[in-house]
């Protein structure tokens, strides 16, 4: 008597489960027409993050003010870093809108727009260190990157193939990068001179032993092929902001006292959305 | 700089807590989602392969699902089930987070309630069988309550690993605990231990509770003087 109501029980919170599990709407999708998901990676400061449950950074600010120019919506969605690209190859995300540096790698599985900043890389020490740019990418060092990055990526061409006695760790974010140089298990971290600037202004003990001169440039960018035709007017938009004064502001409310690069910055010619004429600004390109 | 440098991390904590608990409350709807599909598939799962047709076209697929999920590292399933299914349909990150754990953990759970149907002596089945009961009726009036007794021990197992396993959900951005706390540490620049200690807390008491619930509905399930 009781195992038989505590069986018919059971078998009803089955049936109550199966009912939940079909009404748990599993058809959201998070790739409507309109508004366009733009892809952030959150945790990167100036750039993109979150504040008391409100996304920041330059990056956000820059894309809402572009938005506004284009006249569309627009949501935030915040992914990591490594999963932001493939998101925007497979058509999850329609824009990508972080610190994003243009490279001839990922140009050809992203479309990228004209360059909007420019970064050149810094060598990170701990503030007690007596290392210089040489002595610290040298001699067996481990130095610290994130995973997936463009500084991981210059690295490995520029020092590591070329048999300098180096290890590199990577991370899944620049700030765990940097606490652990604190900590010592590495002795230098390899990041892009504007979030170098961030952890200094942020009171942590490190120093920039020295500056890589790259002249990466940064970029928003859209699903190869730009599926949803908005690329051009992206282009424009960023124009747009950078010639009323916007992106100006934006960037001084982040990083005080910093002069912009100009925009367009210096288009590197891999990058077939740079050839003449590029969406939007048809004047503009590479010959 | 915009951001307030003057607030210390207490401060932040205490301000950002409600983005905690939102975490938890994502982190709570994924496990109690995925462990639903768990339980029914996984149920339907055990009950084919001990009761049902013998025939390898029935087996043999139940026997790959199983083994093909159980053997599957879970962050691998993720990045399957939402950039491979999108494809086919446009999932979101959520549902596809809910699938890949949900079809993960129905394997578990087949396997644990498997071994309390296997716990209960054939000679049980035999004798319900004798007195007329159909091959249904005795599963559902004598095996499946004894049996239910015996699984609840290793599922709070299974309960226990899947919360914590809620929190990698968030390499496909689904925003649950773990990456609440990752928004902390960035926009403070730090403080690692401190936060990940307030969300390893956050985490446990979670699991504790929901471990003394099942705990004491095993104990409400017992019976006194049996099987002791």
């Amino acid at each position: 008597m009781i195992m038989k109501g505590m069986t018919t029980r059971l078998l009803c919170s089955a049936t109550l489960a199966a009912a939940t599990l079909a009404g748990t709407g599993l058809a959201t999708s998070a790739h409507a027409q309109d508004p366009y998901t733009v892809g952030v990676e959150a945790s990167f400061p100036p750039w993109a993050y979150v504040e008391s449950g409100e996304f920041k950074g330059i990056a956000i600010d820059a894309m809402t003010a572009i938005a506004e120019e284009m006249g569309v919506e627009i949501e935030f969605q915040d992914m990591p870093f490594p999963s932001l690209i493939p998101a925007l190859a497979a058509e999850k995300i329609d824009i990508l809108a972080t610190g994003l540096t243009v490279t001839e790698e990922r140009s050809q599985a992203i479309d990228f727009t004209i360059p909007w900043w420019e970064t050149n890389d810094v060598v990170l020490v701990p503030e007690d260190s007596d290392a210089n740019v040489f002595t610290a990418v040298c001699c067996g060092a481990r130095i610290g990157v994130q995973g997936g990055s463009s500084q991981q990526a210059w690295m490995q061409e520029n020092v590591v193939d070329n048999d300098i006695d180096v290890e590199l760790a990577r991370y899944d974010s620049y700030v765990t990068a940097v606490d652990d140089m604190a900590i010592g298990r590495i002795s230098s971290v390899i990041v892009d001179d504007t979030s170098a600037q961030e952890y200094i202004n942020a009171g942590k003990p490190v120093r920039m032993a020295g500056k890589i001169y790259i002249r990466a440039p940064l970029a928003l960018a859209v699903s190869k092929g730009d599926p949803q035709e908005i690329l051009g007017s992206l282009n424009q938009g960023i124009m747009a902001i950078h010639e009323s004064g916007q992106w100006q502001q934006i960037v001084d409310q982040y990083i005080p006292g910093v002069v912009p690069p100009p925009i367009p910055g210096h288009m590197p010619d891999f990058v077939d959305t740079y050839d003449k004429p590029v969406a939007g600004i048809p004047t503009l390109g590479n010959e | 700089m915009c951001r307030e440098p003057d607030l210390d991390i207490y401060d932040v904590l205490l301000r950002d807590f409600p983005f905690l608990l939102k975490g938890l409350g994502v982190a709570v709807v994924l496990l109690v989602a995925l462990l639903l599909i768990g339980f029914v598939l996984g149920m339907a799962i055990c009950l084919l392969q001990l009761y049902g047709p013998r025939t390898l076209l029935v087996q043999w697929p139940l026997k790959v699902y199983e083994r093909v999920f159980r053997g599957v590292p879970i962050i691998i399933m993720l990045f399957i089930f939402y950039y491979g299914v999108s494809g086919i349909y446009d999932i979101s990150a959520f549902a596809a987070a809910v699938l890949a754990m949900g079809l993960r953990s129905a394997a578990y759970q087949s396997q644990i309630f498997r071994s309390a149907f296997q716990s209960v002596p054939a000679g049980q089945m035999m004798a319900a069988r004798a007195m007329g009961m159909s091959k249904i009726k005795a599963i559902r009036h004598i095996v499946f309550p004894q049996s239910a007794r015996h699984a609840i021990g290793p599922w709070t197992n299974e309960f226990s690993s899947e919360i914590k396993e809620t929190s990698l959900a968030y390499v496909i951005g689904v925003v649950e605990l773990t990456r609440q706390a990752h928004y902390i540490i960035t926009s403070t620049q730090g403080n690692v231990l401190m936060v990940f200690a307030v969300v390893a807390l956050l985490y446990f008491v979670l699991n504790r509770a929901g471990n003394s619930l099942l705990y004491a509905f095993e104990r409400k399930l017992a019976v006194p003087g049996f099987e002791k």
